[in-house]
């Protein structure tokens, strides 16, 4: 329980770390020009707190719908994103092109925006579920969204400074494939949804460490 | 065997004696003891042969002899241990004796004797057997172990069943020759280990007692070892670890094997696939543990695990162990952990630990961020001190208690999953104790130097209180007169002689005000002394007036300090010296009562008249006759002064003075016995006040100093003038009020006519006589009813002027042509 509210609390400070994020763009006057670094140690910071709070909620869900073979990832678990080819290791991460990977992690982030809106108005029918899980849940799905945005700004940053190419553009436009996996979403149980989505969470957040030690590994890596 | 014996021997006897009985009887064969046997040290028996019996039915007989007695017993018991045999109980045994034993055979023919049998029971003891054995086999943790029980060898006298035998078991394969002896000791019951499964064993035991032989082994037991062969049970998934977020290991723990060899293999399926593969690496991670490389390695994935155990008689499988390798990551603890002790700029020492991540975490490639989390306490101390601290490598460690040993220790764990690592080996640091004990010396040692000070410099406070105060607290400057111009003075002229002596412009400037307030009070009492009828009024502005009297006063007397006079007042010790010092007394002091004067007389060492009296005087004059405020002043002052004066010119001459009291003074002259000429001199003066006619010469002298402001008012007081003569002689006719009797005639030659001026004619008949210069003033010092402020001024214009007479300065030596006069200078030449 504890642990749940130090999670939410995080989520709303998260939040507001990336509003001023975000009204902190580069090139606003009147605002420090934020390094790539500082930009990608906000990202991270702020799926990391995502990655919390799904685990906090995940728990309560366990707890709350305990599965019927009572075992962590019964085979018929099947996440919606585990169709996406993503590098499962260290080193695949690490050789994979920069673009790529940034490009992952937006339609990781992508696939599960509509999802978890879906999501949000499915439990709020959850008699069961306390209030404290369904403002998870929302904050979770604020978040996702704020981090996404936060992403995309740093993908700016890094194309506008020559780190990655532009190449990106290209591939970021297939969000429909997005919209075909979220009906498999919608086929899951609560607490296999939420488990898949603090799988992504913490590939993203993977991925965006190894992103940023890539590119910048004089900086604390 | 015996009995076959014997019933052959028998058969043969029954031959013989057929054979005899036909051919011929003869007597008996010789016998033979056979053997002699103690079961348990308490009782035997003895076995003979017979011999033959000579063809006819034969008696035996058992004879025995101790060794100790000639007597021959029979044996007490034939039957117990079965034919030709005796058996001897306890009551006919003795340990200790050594028995002669013959058997006789005797028959119709004759008889024939054994040879004799020497018996020591203790060196025939032999036990029965023991009986009973069991064997029976039980298998614990998958060993077959044999387990064999056996009773002790039964007695005939059952009672006695207190007899510790040892015991010794044997037992060998049944198709093999050797036996494998084992020692059991005392107890009645085996655990046989390292049995062949599916062996066929034989096993006896036998038993001893403490002396004597071992018995005859037992009767043989058999048994079949079973084979054991069955299933291995299903072994246990313990963990699994990652230890950088690369690689992991799978331990598990075996059931038991069934007593057969077993193998183990771990089966693993990813999620989302069918496939089942089996573990890559069996040996990497040790016995019972499948390690699984990067290559092998997926993150995100969740690895559903088990192991199955295999043996001849079939297998077994694991319950499933599902893993998902992003949450097993446990990294090893930190290494390098250093602590350093650094000194702040403040001298407080403070801890710095440093540490580095275990080697195998590749932190620098952002796939895995560790946060730490160190933990100390005291050496002694029970409870640990947990601090997180984040993804540094380093911590500050500030208010640790200095002479303590410190245990410290870290682990580490990957941030949002995972878990702790093991805490690191235990790192000690001495906190040194020394910073603090020189802060505390240093403290101690100010404390006391500054207590020490405080002490001395109270001790010296009480002991020289008083000069400490004069220093801190100077005392008030006195009135000083730089000096008089006599030429002014002869001529009159007070406003120039006033601004000769420094006091210029008439309302005195407020510097002046402000130098000698001291004043007020003394002015203040004396005036309640002098006017107890006056109204309300007068006294406030008594006091207002008072601080511009002194005002004045003190702006020509600001040459000499006070200190400088008192000097000169002791150096001198003379009587104008005296005056001064009195004068200036006068100011400090405000009691203004003439106690304080002779108190000043006093410590100044000086032997005077103490004038006491002038309280009486002055008491009494201020009823009869001071309407207004200014008389009190001059009466307080100018008395006294005029005393002064006229002494200090008595003295000069006065010796020709008659001493005449005629004035009837209540007032008494408390007079000291050194002080005795002043008396004289003083009343001298008084007398010069009523009487002198003589003393027109320091009438003379007087008034350069100071006598037309001083004694005018004087006169104002209680002299009235009867005649004034301008041109002929200026005589004075002085009357006191009181003693109006009396009057006298003051001569002024000369000079006097500034004095005879008529101001005012006061009342009936009296004429107020005034310097020219100043016949204002004492006109309106005259006018009871009006008090200006400008009266106040001039009264205090005169004061200052009496003031200034009084004032002794070494003025002397210019006494005659310089500007400057000091009357008192002319009091040291008298001396």
């Amino acid at each position: 329980m504890a642990l749940a509210r130090a999670a939410g609390r995080a989520g709303a400070s998260a939040g507001l770390a990336l509003l001023w994020l975000l009204v902190c763009a580069p090139g606003d006057a009147g605002c420090r020009l934020l390094s790539v670094a500082d930009l990608f140690d906000r990202v991270i910071r702020h799926s990391g707190r995502i990655h919390s709070l799904s685990t906090a909620l995940y728990a309560e869900l366990e707890k709350r719908f305990p599965p019927r073979d009572n075992e962590l990832g019964k085979p018929a678990r099947k996440c919606h994103t585990s169709g996406m080819l993503t590098p499962n290791g260290k080193e695949y991460a690490q050789k994979i092109p920069r673009e790529e990977l940034t490009h992952l992690i937006l339609k990781l982030l992508q696939a599960w925006k509509e999802p978890l809106s879906h999501f949000n108005q499915h439990i709020e029918h959850h008699q069961e579920l306390p209030d404290d899980s369904l403002s998870k849940a929302k904050q979770i799905s604020n978040m996702v969204h704020e981090l996404k945005t936060g992403v995309e700004k740093v993908t700016e940053k890094m194309q506008s400074m020559g780190i990655i190419s532009n190449s990106l553009n290209g591939m970021a436009s297939s969000e429909a494939t997005g919209l075909s996996i979220s009906n498999e979403a919608n086929m899951m149980s609560d607490s296999d949804f939420i488990h898949c989505f603090r799988r992504d969470s913490n590939k993203v957040q993977s991925y965006l460490k190894i992103l940023k030690c890539r590119i910048m590994p004089e900086n604390s890596c | 065997m015996k009995q076959k014996l014997t019933s052959s021997v028998r058969i043969i006897l029954l031959l013989a004696l057929t054979e005899v009985g036909l051919a011929g009887q003869s007597y008996p064969g010789r016998p033979k003891i056979i053997r002699c046997r103690s079961l348990e040290k308490e009782t035997f028996s003895c076995w003979w042969k017979p011999g033959s019996d000579g063809g006819l039915p034969t008696n035996y007989t058992l004879w025995y002899s101790k060794d100790s007695e000639e007597k021959i017993y029979e044996c007490p018991d034939y039957r117990t241990s079965g034919p030709n045999s005796c058996y001897f109980d306890k009551n006919h045994t003795n340990p200790w004796t050594t028995y002669n034993i013959t058997v006789m055979a005797r028959n119709e023919i004759g008889c024939n004797s054994s040879d004799p049998q020497y018996v020591d029971v203790t060196s025939i003891v032999q036990p029965d057997a023991p009986m009973n054995l069991s064997l029976e086999t039980k298998t614990s943790a998958s060993i077959m172990n044999l387990w064999a029980k056996w009773s002790p060898p039964p007695l005939a006298d059952v009672s006695s069943n207190s007899h510790v035998y040892h015991y010794e078991l044997r037992l060998k394969p049944e198709e093999k020759e050797e036996w494998e002896t084992i020692p059991v000791g005392v107890q009645t019951r085996y655990k046989v280990n390292r049995l062949q499964a599916g062996v066929k064993y034989v096993v006896q035991v036998r038993c001893m007692l403490d002396l004597g032989e071992w018995s005859e082994w037992s009767s043989k037991r058999c048994i079949q070892i079973p084979d054991g062969k069955s299933p291995p049970e299903k072994p246990t998934i313990i963990k699994c670890r990652s230890p950088e977020k690369e690689t992991f290991t799978c331990w598990w723990q075996p059931g038991s094997d069934g007593g057969l060899p077993t193998n183990y293999t771990l089966l693993y399926s990813k999620e989302g696939e069918e496939q089942v593969y089996e573990c890559p690496d069996y040996r990497n991670a040790g016995p019972n543990s499948c390690y699984f490389d990067k290559k092998h390695t997926s993150f995100w994935t969740i690895y559903n695990i088990t192991v199955r155990a295999t043996n001849e008689m079939g297998s077994n499988i694991s319950d499933p162990h599902y893993v998902d390798v992003t949450y097993i990551v446990q990294p090893d603890p930190p290494v390098n952990v250093t602590l350093e002790l650094k000194k702040s700029i403040n001298r407080k020492p403070y801890l710095v630990l440093t540490w580095f991540p275990p080697p195998l975490a590749d932190v620098r490639s952002g796939w895995l961020t560790l946060e730490y989390e160190l933990r100390l306490k005291p050496e002694e101390g029970e409870e640990w001190e947990t601090i997180f601290v984040g993804q540094q490598t380093q911590y500050k460690m500030f208010s640790l208690n200095p002479g303590k040993k410190y245990i410290v220790q870290i682990h580490c764990k990957p941030d949002h999953h995972g878990s702790w690592s093991e805490w690191s080996s235990e790192e000690y640091i001495q906190i040194p104790t020394d910073f603090r004990v020189k802060d505390m010396v240093v403290w101690i040692v100010v404390g006391v130097l500054s207590s020490l000070i405080c002490l001395i410099m109270s001790w010296t406070m009480v002991l020289k209180g008083y000069r400490m105060i004069a220093f801190i607290l100077p005392p008030v400057p006195g009135p000083k007169i730089k000096g008089i111009d006599t030429h002014l003075l002869e001529t009159g002229k007070s406003e120039e002689l006033l601004s000769a002596l420094g006091c210029h412009g008439f309302p005195p400037t407020s510097d002046c005000e402000e130098l000698l307030i001291e004043y007020l009070e003394v002015e203040d009492s004396e005036d309640q002394q002098l006017m107890p009828s006056h109204d309300n009024g007068h006294p406030s502005k008594n006091a207002k007036i008072i601080p511009k009297e002194t005002d004045s006063d003190s702006g020509r007397g600001s040459c000499d300090s006070p200190s400088l006079l008192s000097e000169k007042c002791r150096e001198s010790r003379t009587l104008p010296s005296t005056l001064q010092t009195q004068n200036v007394r006068d100011v400090q002091e405000n009691k203004g009562g003439k106690r304080s004067w002779e108190t000043q007389c006093i410590a100044s060492e000086q032997k005077i008249v103490l004038f006491n009296d002038e309280s009486t005087k002055l008491s009494t004059w201020p009823t009869a006759q001071l309407p207004d405020n200014q008389p009190p002043m001059f009466a307080y002052h100018n008395p006294v002064d005029a005393h002064k004066i006229t002494l200090s010119t008595t003295n000069v001459n006065v010796a020709r003075v008659l001493v005449g009291n005629e004035e009837k003074r209540q007032s008494q002259y408390p007079i000291t016995e050194t002080c005795h000429d002043d008396v004289e001199k003083q009343k001298g003066m008084e007398n010069l006040y009523s009487k002198t006619d003589q003393t027109t010469v320091q009438v003379k002298q007087n008034r350069p100093n100071d006598k037309p402001p001083f004694l005018n008012p004087k006169l104002m007081d209680y002299v009235e003038v009867h005649k004034v003569r301008q041109d002929v002689e200026p005589a004075v006719l002085l009357k006191h009020k009181e003693n109006s009797r009396k009057t006298k005639k003051y001569t002024v030659p000369g000079t006097s006519k500034e004095y005879t001026k008529v101001s005012t004619v006061v009342d009936h008949n009296i004429l107020v006589l005034m310097p020219d210069s100043r016949i204002q003033h004492t006109s309106v010092s005259q006018e009871p009813a009006m008090e200006t402020s400008q009266n106040l001024q001039q009264s205090q214009a005169e004061k200052n002027m009496s003031y200034c007479l009084t004032v002794p300065s070494k003025c002397k030596r210019e006494n005659n042509g310089s500007e400057y006069m000091d009357p008192s200078s002319f009091m040291p030449s008298f001396k």
